[in-house]
């Protein structure tokens, strides 16, 4: 690395880290955007399913180099099969469809090909891109200024920047070396696995599956992939079962409504990971850091969706990044608390809101009346007067 | 579910899917991380939750009682019976 001073260093390069980073370039602010990994999106922890008007929102290109598969609405399942069709191609056929003159709701991405497009976007944008660069420490040197230590093939360096932007994803250690409490609840985080499969039809709709008897706590999946692929997949919250989401993926695919339509399916990838079904961060900034995406727990507590806040939340972290490092404003926490405030104005508390709503759901003991409820707000939240929609 | 003595987790590498969950889920103040993006496995862990064995979506973490001493190659998924 030739320079050892930027204004901003962004520790982790998916959807959240590489849109601040390309819209902090675009301003003229000197970034250095840092990924430990060699193939970023990979492996993969994500099924893929972002709005197009996500993408529109940030300025990203809709480009065939990452999407797998247009979508164009909504199956939402009880759990006995019973299904509320919400497919805007025949709620609003003027606007949304495969036509020339129509568009998709949005699409499923392959997470390699997109989180390396939104790397390469940034990086035409003037942002400096090292991968297999492991974020280790940061340090405040004064009110300015901190020192951050990062691995990079077996060597340490040091870089002195204005502020470092913890964008690590689910896994955050950034918001811990500052001391944040990160920590999530066992009953707020879903254990997910999916398979990408063949032979499994799909109709252009992200169709879920509630019911806790396929996925207690969370729900299944089923979305298409692109070339006749589909993925299969669930989360389940551990405190709601005896057993792993290995087995109620089983459960699911040979015992549910759907045990037919998966009869002659072949597995063609095997992924998993964590969602947290959690509220944000309360404290999302300290001295010289600020968090944004899954890091500061920027996802819809609903839904478990994290791409379209990850997007947006870096977007307003650059918004406001820009403003306060141009007027060179310090950068200790108390100088960073309106980043935080700007964020909950713009989305954090619709996020609150979704949270109560989610908390209120599982608050409910019996098992039928809760499941009814999940069923009920997941079609209300996914229909086209739903005051969420956009999250 | 919580043991208060320390414990040596022990990852079977061959059912791990890299998901990172139990690192999502783990409690430690400190990074408690191995190189591959699973809990640590090369030091114990004296809070002994065992979150990361419970949030597992293939269950293929479990522990060995800490005896102060590391056994020979702690990566090399030392007996692991599941
Ligand atoms: C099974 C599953 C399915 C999902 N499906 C969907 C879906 O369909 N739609 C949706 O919207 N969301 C989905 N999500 C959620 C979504 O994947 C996340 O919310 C999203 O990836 C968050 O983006 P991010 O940029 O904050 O973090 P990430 O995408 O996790 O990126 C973090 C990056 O930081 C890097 N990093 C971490 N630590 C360091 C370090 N110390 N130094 C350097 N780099 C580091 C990582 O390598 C990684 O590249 C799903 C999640 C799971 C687990
Ligand atoms: S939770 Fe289990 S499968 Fe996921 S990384 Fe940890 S050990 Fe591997």
């Amino acid at each position: 690395m030739s320079e050892s001073r930027f204004d901003v260093v962004i520790i982790g390069s998916g959807p959240a880290g590489s849109t601040t980073a390309r819209w902090l370039a675009q301003e003229g602010i000197s970034v250095l955007l840092l990924d430990k990994r060699q193939e970023l999106g990979a492996p993969i922890q994500c099924s893929g399913a972002v709005s197009r008007h996500a993408l529109e929102e940030v300025g990203v290109p809709i480009s065939e180099e990452f999407i797998q598969e247009a979508i164009y609405g909504f199956g939402i399942y009880n759990e006995a099969g019973k299904c509320t069709k919400i497919d805007y191609r025949q709620l609003k056929p003027d606007e949304y469809g495969a036509g020339e003159s129509q568009v998709p709701l949005g699409y499923v991405v392959d997470r390699r090909r997109f989180d390396r497009y939104l790397m390469t976007q940034a990086e035409r944008a003037g942002v400096t891109v090292q991968l297999k660069t492991e974020g280790i420490a940061y340090q405040p040197l004064d009110d300015h200024y901190c020192s951050v230590t990062v691995r990079h093939y077996n060597q340490t360096q040091h870089i002195k920047a204005r502020l470092v932007v913890g964008a690590d994803g689910l896994m955050s250690q950034v918001g811990k070396w500052a001391g944040l409490r990160t920590h999530i609840r066992i009953n707020e985080l879903a254990s997910c696995l999916q398979f990408v499969v063949d032979k499994v039809p799909t109709d252009g709709l992200l169709e879920i599956i509630t019911g806790h008897e396929w996925a207690p706590g969370g729900y299944a999946w089923v979305f298409p992939k692109g070339h006749g692929y589909a993925e299969i997949g669930l989360g389940v919250i551990p405190t709601l079962t005896k057993r792993d989401a290995q087995w109620h993926l089983k459960h699911f695919m040979e015992s549910s409504f759907f045990k037919k339509r998966f009869s002659d399916c072949r597995i063609l990838e095997v992924q998993g990971g964590g969602v947290p079904l959690a509220s944000p961060l309360r404290t999302q900034y300290a001295d010289q850091m600020i968090l944004v995406g899954d890091a500061a727990r920027h996802v819809n507590p609903i839904t478990g969706g994290g791409i379209h806040t990850a997007l947006s939340g870096g977007y307003i972290a650059a918004r406001f990044l820009t403003d306060h490092l141009k007027h060179d404003r310090p950068t200790r926490a108390a100088d960073l608390k309106a980043y935080q405030d700007a964020w909950l104005q713009k989305l954090g508390n619709k996020m609150w809101k979704l949270y109560e709503v989610k908390t209120d759901i599982f608050r409910e003991k019996d098992i039928p009346t809760r499941d009814k409820r999940l069923f009920q707000t997941m079609a209300g939240y996914f229909s086209p007067d739903s005051e969420y929609k956009k999250i | 579910m919580s043991e208060r003595s320390p414990v040596l987790f022990n990852i079977g590498w061959n059912a791990c899917i890299n998901c990172g969950a139990c690192v999502a889920i783990c409690p430690q103040p400190e990074p408690f991380i191995s190189p591959f993006d699973t809990i640590s496995v090369d030091r114990p862990c004296d809070i002994a939750c065992m979150l990361c064995e419970s949030i597992c979506p293939v269950t293929t973490i479990d522990h060995v009682a800490w005896e102060g001493t590391l056994p020979q190659s702690p990566l090399n998924n030392r007996s692991h019976h599941t």
